[in-house]
């Protein structure tokens, strides 16, 4: 029986991509029909899924209880002496992802249910769910680092569609294009990394590459900065897919998707793929010390930045999203400090209440939609809630457990696996520690300002001084878009048509409907006890998941456990925490302190973290702009120049002193281009000889 | 009749040719029968094509198969000579899927149906003739015969500028074809026998300052066709002016006779040369990925923003070439059949949105995707095809080059790095010249002067069936590459082994570095 669970473990992507298949075709050919038979088509889905899940679940149950790994593969390319395989390994790490992907797919498909009910695009969405966790499930299950490169830039690609799903936003289409390139950077890194790797130790695959590039680098057959470089280059992947500095900035715009997708793919699974792979490429990465510190300071650095920003944020998707990203900037730190099975547990107990948290956000914007309409800019913005907890009360506990759970208040999930980060990291580097530590407080005081704007005091949904505000502050070139969009949770046409002409909005929220608040609820159990299974001082996680060189010492280590040192670290971290709270709910629910008078005061510090420390504009006219400015004139060197040359007029113009003006009109892409032609005659006669 | 001795090579040519022939005294008065005829003709000669490869076909061997020889002129010592091995034969088998797809793409054309089909036939057989040939002199006919229907093609049924369009074309392809001519008197005159058949020629012992001369012109020859940078300028051109099918046919077949006849002619026959010309082709095919994504970016004509991303993925096939490796080799191979596709397909897309639009221009569309749900997902396919998305071809034979690139002991590791990290800004490029193409088209709202003067209609299950079935084996050969590189592997095994042997730097004992046993996959 257990062999042929391990023996047909590959149906666990496939069976979801069976099924994106089928409703794919359907919705090519039967476009009608398909659309038609919505619920069919997703209980189609979430079936497939659900015994995906069981599947998953049966192979976490069997490496529980001690079976051993399982590997299989096939030859997928030759040519030649070289040959690659493919296949699939169930260890305990690929068992644990398999669980955590499949549970959140399935509870986000049942609230898309609700959810998407009136959207246009209901069926097809459902296909994109699916074919994203066929890949989400292959990559976790991918035995060498090309099979995960594959997986990665499909599950890439899942992102951009779904992005995107709302195609006639101009927002979405930028967003979604912004995701797929930004990700390409990274991708470009981790291409070149594995390519390095590939030529110094000839595999792919972890084990061996790890073993090979540790001994070429203490034979001295290679220099240990070639090693290092390579690590980094591949770690450049992890960055982009995982938000990290530099390459975070698709990871916010990116919530212009549809919100089950932002739960699923933007909080929960894909954005921790990059932590799972640098989990996967610890062999490699382990040995290398200045790797290891570039990761946990890049992990440190973003954890703060995103946290930083978060507190501005009034957009209740966008803040959250930072909050993502800092929260993976946790994970990345734990990684960089060797705190494997503490990152992979923050990636677990995360994924969960992070989930969680997007879709209680979905439910608030799909309540706040029956009173200020389909209006992205309106619906998310938290100075139009409040009070919600009054109408929508499941909503409100379950994204107050999440709150409780992010800010690592005992005994939420949270608490156990952030303290055991910053535990380690303290053991490591205390600068690392401070660093986390302060975040602690910083996150603490941002979620539950998000908790205090959404659910507590007054209901401003109806307050128009404040919509006329808002609508005002939108920028003019979207102006001529106000026309609704058909956005989250949006209605059929003509409903929204009979919703203008006719009455009012309503003037109060609703809660959500069964299909939204049973996956809350769900995940709201999780969020609160999972963490249970890492207490510091009967670590059953850890002694499951731990780092590929570590197997022995851990067992050794888990009889020794210091209680002094805990309380210390447990309340150092709780304390911070509780002092955001406290200043959270003397500026938000109490009024106390009234933060925009704050904000006054701190003017420039203030503006620096609500426009995102300007990334943006930087990016935009460092990269953007000089990109489309070089190829312009690329192109125009290709009409006038090359065109030209070789069609003999270029001579003529040469001949007449027009020619001259490109030389002397200081145009330097020119004549870079004619330094780049140099330098690669250079290369050639070099490297011929 | 015996079946190992039935001239299956020269049926397969002719057979379209002699059925051209016919098409004037076709009763015809609206086009309709003779379109059907043609797609006919052309699923009949594909079926043969396949039938032939599968019955005579040994995939276990590198050697030239199903070999006929016939004496022409025996004067000039002219004969009909064809064969296929590993190289030519899955274009043989591309030449046949895509001209029978770009016939059913060319169902629409009303203007003189007759005379477009007959050139379609016409070219059929002149393409395959020219991958399958193995004379020299009649590799030269055949190569400048294809010419004139493609010219005619471009001349009679492009848009505004195609006089100017296809006279370019015809000058730059006959201009190169001359130094063709020349370094194939040449070679078959050099020595003590004269003769024009391909193996022997190869078996020729030049002296490295002639095979330079030779390599040189063969490359301008073929550097047009291929292209490459800076012979390119004609590509755009003919691509703007171009009706679908014949950008299916430039794309898709007509561009892989320039990296075929590389390989056969300039590494196959002048290895020497080769060793020395390498780096320049290394260097050419950078400059093409970057340079022409570049390009391709600024490009607002859809038509020819999608012939500079042809460019751009040539320049994948020059590093395969020259990586002197066999998994750079099996790439290159690989990147022209998957672009043959995926080319193909992206320009079957551009013609069923201009049929739509009857624009070209990105500015003057936008949110075309809320009326055309199909064509915007086809669109968007195709696309992430082309940018080399894992799970489709293109991917694959991208990162055949890359492994075979940085796996290369050819070279020295400055210049390989510095090759790699170029080739791969082309793996950013990409998806921003195509993704912001898609947005412009497709996504945001809809650009309300065009939605209001033309009918956009959703695709039909014409276009949605040619697409699918170029989609098919794109995937196919994105999931399982196995499916396309047995195919052709023993042939570019063989060749690169023999190449290899002119590389001074390569030891020969000395094995690549890392045991690539322990990337072997345990049985199942």
């Amino acid at each position: 029986m257990e062999l042929f669970l391990y023996k047909y473990a590959w149906l666990i992507p496939v069976l979801p991509l069976v099924a994106a298949t089928l409703v794919g075709l359907g919705l090519i050919s039967l476009n009608k029909l398909t659309n038609q038979l919505r619920k069919l088509n997703a209980v189609l889905i979430i079936t497939f899924l659900g015994v995906a899940m069981g599947f998953s679940f049966a192979l976490l149950w069997s490496q529980i209880h001690g079976h051993e790994a399982f590997t299989q593969s096939f030859e997928w390319a030759a040519a030649g002496s070289f040959h690659l395989s493919m296949g699939f390994i169930i260890d305990p790490l690929t068992s644990l992802m398999l669980a955590i992907v499949t549970t959140i797919a399935f509870l986000v498909m049942i609230y898309t249910d609700g959810y998407m009910e009136h959207d246009p695009g209901y069926v097809r969405f459902y296909a994109y769910l699916s074919l994203f966790s066929a890949s989400m499930l292959g990559l976790v299950i991918s035995p060498n680092l090309v099979q995960v490169y594959i997986f990665w830039e499909l599950v890439g690609m899942c992102s951009y569609l779904l992005i995107g799903f709302w195609y006639d936003r101009p927002l979405a289409a930028d967003a979604c294009q912004k995701a797929f390139v930004v990700n390409r950077v990274g991708d470009f890194g981790l291409l070149l990394g594995m390519l390095g790797l590939y030529w110094a130790t000839g595999s792919f695959e972890f084990d061996i590459m790890g073993d090979r590039l540790q001994e070429m680098v203490s034979s001295g057959a290679l220099a240990g900065g070639l090693a290092a470089l390579f690590a980094i280059l591949v770690f450049l992947g992890p960055v982009a897919k995982s938000a990290q500095f530099p390459l975070h900035v698709w990871l916010p715009d990116a919530m212009e998707g549809p919100t089950p997708i932002s739960a699923l793919i933007h909080a929960a699974t894909m954005v921790a793929a990059g932590v799972f792979l640098i989990a996967r490429m610890y062999p490699v990465f382990e040995p290398i010390p200045s790797a290891m510190s570039v990761i946990a300071w890049t992990g440190a650095f973003t954890a703060f930045l995103g946290a930083s920003i978060a507190i501005t944020q009034n957009d209740i998707k966008k803040g959250l999203a930072y909050s993502t990203i800092s929260q993976l900037g946790y994970m990345v730190m734990a990684m960089g400090t060797g705190a494997y099975a503490a990152g992979l547990f923050h990636l677990m107990t995360h994924a969960y209440f992070k989930a969680m948290l997007f879709l209680c956000s979905g439910s608030v914007i799909h309540g706040m939609e029956g009173v200020v309409g389909h209006d992205p800019d309106l619906a998310q913005d938290m100075r139009l809630m409040g009070g919600l907890r009054k109408y929508m009360p499941i909503t409100a506990i379950t994204f107050l457990v999440g709150t409780l759970a992010i800010c690592g208040i005992p005994p939420f999930a949270g608490f156990w696996s952030k303290d055991e980060i910053l535990g380690l990291a303290f053991e490591v580097n205390p600068a690392l520690w401070v660093v986390g530590w302060a975040t602690a407080g910083i996150t603490a005081f941002y979620m539950f300002r998000m908790y205090f704007m959404t659910f507590e005091g007054q209901f401003r949904g109806t307050d128009e001084s404040i919509i006329a505000q808002l609508k005002n502050a939108v920028s003019p070139q979207n102006e001529e878009n106000l026309e609704p969009a058909f956005g989250p949770g949006a209605m059929d046409p003509e409903e929204l048509e009979h919703d203008d002409h006719g009455h009012h909005h309503s003037s109060e929220p609703h809660e959500s409907p069964l299909t939204m608040t049973l996956p809350l609820v769900l995940l709201a159990i999780p969020s609160f006890m999972i963490g249970w299974i890492g207490k510091p001082w009967e670590n059953m996680f850890e002694e499951f998941i731990h780092a590929p060189t570590e197997a022995a010492e851990v067992v050794a280590e888990a009889g020794e456990f210091d209680w002094t040192e805990f309380l210390i670290m447990a309340g150092a971290s709780v304390g911070i925490a509780l002092i955001g709270i406290t200043v959270a709910s003397l500026m938000y629910r109490q009024g106390k302190i009234n933060p925009s008078k704050i904000a006054q005061q701190f003017r420039p510090l203030y503006n620096f973290s609500l426009n995102k420390w300007y990334f943006d504009e930087l990016y935009h006219k460092v990269f953007v702009m000089n990109s489309r400015r070089l190829a312009r004139e690329m192109l125009e060197i290709d009409y006038k120049v090359v065109d030209g040359a070789v069609n003999l007029t270029g001579l003529v113009t040469v001949i007449t002193g027009q020619g001259l003006k490109y030389l002397e009109s200081g145009r330097v892409q020119f004549y870079a281009l004619i330094v780049f032609a140099a330098v690669l005659g250079f290369v050639v006669v070099s490297s011929v000889t | 009749m015996d079946m190992a001795n039935f001239p299956w090579l020269t049926a397969i040519i002719l057979f379209p040719i002699a059925a051209s022939l016919l098409i004037p005294i076709i009763p015809d008065k609206d086009g309709k029968t003779v379109r059907w005829y043609a797609l006919i003709v052309g699923l009949l000669d594909f079926a043969l094509i396949i039938y032939a490869f599968y019955t005579g076909y040994d995939l276990s061997s590198g050697e030239l198969q199903l070999v006929e020889q016939y004496t022409w002129i025996p004067d000039i010592d002219l004969k009909w000579s064809v064969g296929v091995d590993g190289l030519s034969m899955p274009l043989v088998i591309l030449t046949g899927f895509i001209t029978t797809l770009a016939i059913m793409a060319a169902w629409p054309v009303t203007l003189k149906p007759k005379l477009f089909y007959f050139l379609m036939l016409a070219m059929y057989g002149g393409q395959i003739a020219v991958f399958a040939v193995q004379d020299m002199l009649l590799f030269f006919l055949v190569w400048e015969l294809e010419l004139v229907p493609v010219y005619l093609i471009l001349s009679i049924w492009g848009g505004k500028k195609r006089l100017y369009a296809a006279t370019k074309f015809i000058l730059y392809t006959a201009g190169g074809s001359l130094f063709i001519l020349v370094a194939a008197l040449t070679m078959a005159f050099y020595g003590d026998t004269a003769t024009f058949d391909m193996s022997a020629i190869a078996a020729k012992d030049f002296p490295l300052k002639l095979q330079l001369l030779l390599y040189g012109g063969f490359l301008i020859a073929y550097g047009v066709k291929l292209p490459i940078f800076p012979l390119h300028t004609w590509l755009p051109d003919a691509h703007g002016e171009a009706t679908a099918p014949a950008h299916m046919l430039l794309a898709g077949i007509l561009l892989k006779m320039g990296g075929y006849a590389l390989i056969r002619m300039n590494v196959g026959m002048l290895p020497e040369a080769h060793v020395k010309f390498a780096p320049v082709l290394i260097i050419l095919g950078v400059v093409n990925i970057i340079y022409a994504a570049l390009t391709s970016f600024a490009q607002r004509n859809l038509k020819r923003k999608i012939a500079y991303s042809s460019i751009s993925h040539m320049g994948f096939v020059l590093i395969g070439i020259a990586s002197f490796t066999s998994l750079g080799m099996s790439g290159a191979v690989l990147q022209m059949i998957s672009h043959g596709l995926i080319g193909a397909s992206l320009f079957f897309m551009v013609g069923a949105t201009y049929d739509r639009t009857h624009t070209l221009m990105l500015d003057e569309m936008g949110g075309v995707g809320q009326k055309m749900k199909k064509i915007f997902a086809m669109w968007t396919t195709c696309s992430l095809a082309s940018l080399a998305l894992p799970g489709m071809s293109g991917f694959v034979a991208e990162l055949m080059v890359f492994v075979g690139i940085a796996t290369s002991d050819a070279y020295n590791t400055t210049f390989k790095v510095l090759v790699v990290l170029l080739a791969a800004v082309g793996v950013i490029l990409t998806p921003i010249y195509l993704l912001s193409m898609l947005r412009e088209i497709f996504y945001g709202t809809e650009n309300k002067e065009l939605v209001e003067h033309e009918a956009l209609i959703d695709a039909e299950p014409r276009e949605v069936f040619i697409i699918a079935s170029l989609l098919i084996p794109i995937i196919g050969i994105g999931l399982y590459p196995k499916l396309a590189t047995q195919i052709y592997d023993t042939t570019t095994t063989q060749l690169t082994a023999y190449v290899r042997e002119f590389v001074p730097t390569v030891a020969k004992e000395s094995a690549p570095q890392g045991e690539p046993v322990a990337l072997k996959a345990p049985e199942l």
